[in-house]
């Protein structure tokens, strides 16, 4: 309701302002003109390019529109019914919890309300679609709705990526696998509606995912392969001569260790870089207008920026995705090594 | 201010371009909503962008936990459970229905073969009746033709009886003519008692002879 007022707003705002730009278009004209066509060409839009610079770097010593959006912050915006059409809360500063000579600071910021809502979302979201699931099928009826959707995103999860990818006995690792696709989704998707912002997005949320992902991967392998974990450390090859396994062991040993956190390190990495460069495309291509101060000119920005949205949409889900099968196959990785 | 445009805009032309500017303001916000922050940029409540953040990172902790906690109690064990519930009856349905086609499919093939007997049946009655017919006809046949024999037979032996009672006759005849003939012949010329007295034992041993006839 209150977009679409915006959107016809937005449409208003082209149709009024077009004959004023045109208005001030016009003195530029005769100018252009009457200098020979050859030479006007080259200082013109060097001229306009410089009033272009002078204005970017006022400005970006006064703004930065992309790096508070992308960051976290101790106060967040809500929607309110006033002018601007929001409203600055500031979230509670907690006394930072002493843990020996560490300061842990657990005010509650931007990206933990967050991730508490996309939580909350989840829960709602999928237990009710659960408990629908069970009346249906209680009823003998077929899935059906909302429910059948969420119902069958999570059988695709299930059967199609992390069963496959995990191999036998996978069941174990599903709830935390499936938790992990639409804890990932719903943080991503909260960073595309207007005042949310992408949880998933700062590297703390990713890393912190990623070493839950480690740990995860390390005893599935370590309750897999028993004593033949060691194996996945140290590499001994059975079938060289002693020089041989002496010299692979030195050279290998660090590249399986490194190999162990070079995994969950791609994994927060590119989580967070997906989240982020999506909108910071986003807020550069709306930057062009304001740069510009023109609404004709913020008419092709703007179009793009809905364009890389989509793309941001179809990012979210790829990502939880991509997230989900890597997990899935690295555990079903270290569960197939050949132990010895 | 909401960015530069709208802002040095209205700084160049205030009068006219006042509610250009409130509108611009009202499209920015669709498109940037949270980038309203720019307006308390001065406050700074950012944080480092780049810089783990370690109360994050134990809140992720945290939410994660309790997010897989509640989600696999509440969401995932009830929502497999109730496909595992589905297949299992879609699984029991498949079955019925297969053990209902079997079912039919012998019934079906019970009743072809009844049916199969009632017709081989049927056949056996007509061919029977058939041959009963047959057999009586023949029978009737037989009959007739030795009626007729029969009758054919009796009729010979009548005719023979008839033909044999007829010769006896006429020989009688032939034997009354003779003597009276004879008769005559001997009142002419005979008439003496030793003539007499040898046609009477003539003629008993002709009454013998009929006799024995």
């Amino acid at each position: 309701m209150k977009v679409s007022r915006h959107v016809s707003s937005l449409l208003l705002a082209s149709l009024l302002a077009a004959p004023s730009l045109f208005a001030q278009g016009a003195p530029a004209e005769p100018s252009a003109v009457a200098q020979p066509t050859a030479s006007a060409a080259i200082p013109a839009p060097a001229q306009t390019q410089q009033a272009v610079d002078h204005a970017v770097g006022q400005e970006a010593k006064k703004v930065d529109i992309i790096l508070p959006h992308i960051s976290d912050s101790d106060e967040m915006d809500l929607p309110w019914p006033n002018a601007q059409g929001f409203r600055v809360v500031h979230l509670p500063h907690w006394a930072p919890i002493m843990i020996g000579g560490y300061a842990l600071d657990m005010s509650p910021t931007k990206h933990v309300v967050m991730m508490i809502i996309a939580g909350l979302l989840c829960c709602v979201i999928l237990i009710s679609a659960a408990g629908a699931q069970g009346r249906h099928t209680a009823q003998g009826k077929a899935p059906k709705g909302f429910s059948g959707t969420i119902e069958a995103m999570v059988l695709y999860i299930r059967n199609e990526v992390i069963l496959p990818a995990v191999g036998p006995h996978g069941e174990r690792f599903v709830p935390y696998l499936l938790t992990v696709f639409f804890f990932i989704l719903f943080a991503n998707l909260l960073g595309l509606v207007p005042y949310g912002s992408t949880a998933t997005g700062n590297i703390s949320v990713t890393a912190m995912l990623a070493i839950i992902a480690f740990f995860v991967i390390e005893i599935a392998g370590m309750r897999a392969l028993g004593k033949n974990y060691i194996s996945t450390v140290f590499y001994w090859p059975h079938d060289m001569p002693l020089y041989g396994k002496l010299l692979m062991t030195t050279i290998m040993t660090p590249v399986e260790i490194l190999g162990k956190f070079t995994k969950p390190f791609a994994l927060c990495i590119r989580l967070f870089a997906n989240m982020t460069a999506g909108h910071v495309m986003v807020l550069a291509l709306i930057s062009i207008v304001f740069t510009f101060g023109s609404v004709l000119i913020g008419i092709a920005p703007v179009a793009m920026a809905v364009g890389i949205m989509l793309l941001e949409l179809f990012v979210a889900f790829l990502q939880a995705y991509v997230f989900t099968l890597l997990v899935s196959s690295f555990i079903g990785q270290i569960r197939t090594v050949e132990g010895h | 201010m909401l960015g530069g445009g709208p802002g040095i805009a209205a700084d160049r032309h205030p009068p006219e371009t006042l509610m250009r500017s409130s509108l611009l303001r009202s499209f920015a916000l669709i498109a940037l909503s949270p980038a309203a922050l720019l307006a308390q940029e001065e406050a700074s409540s950012t944080r480092p962008f780049m810089r783990p953040d370690t109360g994050l990172m134990v809140w992720t902790l945290i939410i994660f936990v309790i997010l897989l906690f509640v989600l696999s109690r509440y969401a995932f064990g009830p929502l497999t459970r109730a496909v595992q519930a589905r297949e299992r009856s879609l699984q029991e349905a498949i079955d019925a229905a297969n053990a209902d086609r079997a079912a039919a499919a012998a019934l079906l093939a019970e009743h072809q073969a009844a049916i199969e007997a009632a017709r081989t049946d049927a056949q056996k009655l007509i061919a029977e009746g058939r041959a009963v017919a047959e057999k009586m006809r023949a029978d009737l046949l037989e009959h007739t033709r030795k009626e007729q024999q029969d009758m054919l037979e009796r009729a010979r032996r009548d005719i023979e009886a008839e033909k044999d009672k007829a010769i006896a006759q006429l020989r009688k005849e032939a034997v009354d003519l003779a003597l009276a003939g004879a008769s005559k012949v001997i009142e002419q010329n005979l008439d003496s008692a030793k003539n007499r007295q040898l046609v009477e034992s003539y003629l008993a041993s002709i009454g013998s002879l009929k006799v024995t006839q």
